[in-house]
């Protein structure tokens, strides 16, 4: 497995997700606004499309994930909160 | 990190309010053996336990237990809206109105709010698979005693299905029990702990 194309990926995702999460907070009490709805659209598709690439190259990042037939990956190591993963 | 589902794992459908049971049910909420401190147990176990099958089912089990508090809350939610303060009174709900109106703060059925000593994190993967089947167990007793005080099918509906979902997490805890064993050393398990001693 490629651990640099593994890592940059998942930094990609990290930095996408959380610009997402942070326009959820916005849209929240901005239900209206229209550029961030715009926004919220673009990066909810390009969010979805790096998961997928991660999900099918280097495992499930949820339960609805794993690509593999023949293995249950969701319990392989390493867990996020260790340094491997990070 | 987590992400939110806008949907119960169960429907919750309760026509008729009553307070009385609220009073009871609200144990599952932040009692000894509530939803709450099963969430909390599992998912802070998980960072001593040295094997990826543990460490799945406790992240699983865990976040499936706030699905379970989501339920129970939303069960209190409908078993109290709309009531009056003479119903709230009778009910003896009047000492939790006092402080909570009708918002849902957990505490036990006698009045003692959440407290993580209901919580063990031992950083044993015995110890604690142990004391996760001990609250399966402990969980499925409350939920057989709140059947035992209630009569409302919309209300016991939702009941029966938690109390099932302990059996099955007692039987998948056992199986973690089982895969931590096989890993060990058979001929005494507490040699080392895994999760500490190189």
């Amino acid at each position: 497995m490629n651990t640099y194309e593994k890592d940059k990926l998942l930094k990609k995702i990290q930095e996408e997700d959380f610009s997402l999460y942070e326009t959820v907070l916005y849209l929240d009490t901005h239900p209206n606004n229209s550029a961030a709805l715009a926004f919220y659209k673009q990066r909810k598709e390009s969010v979805a499309s790096l998961k997928r690439e991660y999900q099918q190259k280097f495992g499930p990042l949820t339960i609805y994930g794993n690509e593999d037939c023949s293995h249950w990956n969701w319990v392989n190591k390493p867990w996020p909160w260790e340094k491997e993963a990070n | 990190m987590w992400i939110y589902d806008r949907k119960l794992q169960y429907p919750v459908k309760i026509k008729n309010p009553n307070a009385t049971y609220a009073k009871i049910i609200i144990s599952q909420l932040g009692g000894p053996d509530g939803e709450l401190a099963a969430s909390m147990r599992y998912l802070h176990q998980r960072y001593s336990m040295p094997y990826g099958e543990v460490v799945g089912i406790l992240t699983d089990v865990g976040t499936e237990e706030l699905a379970h508090l989501e339920m129970i809350a939303a069960i209190l939610y409908q078993l109290t809206k709309g009531l009056s303060p003479e119903e709230i009174k009778r009910a003896g709900l009047d000492t939790y109105f006092v402080d909570h109106t009708s918002g849902i703060y957990p505490i036990a059925a006698s009045g003692v709010p959440f407290d993580m000593k209901y919580v063990g994190v031992k950083g044993d993967i015995i110890a604690d698979l142990n004391e996760d089947l001990a609250a399966e167990q402990k969980a499925r007793v409350t939920y057989d005693n709140i059947l035992r005080l209630v009569d409302d099918p919309d209300v016991r509906d939702p009941i029966k299905y938690l109390r099932q979902r302990e059996l099955v997490h007692y039987q998948r805890f056992g199986d973690a029990l089982r895969i931590a064993q096989d890993n060990l050393d058979c001929k005494n398990f507490y040699a080392i702990n895994p999760s500490f001693d190189k």
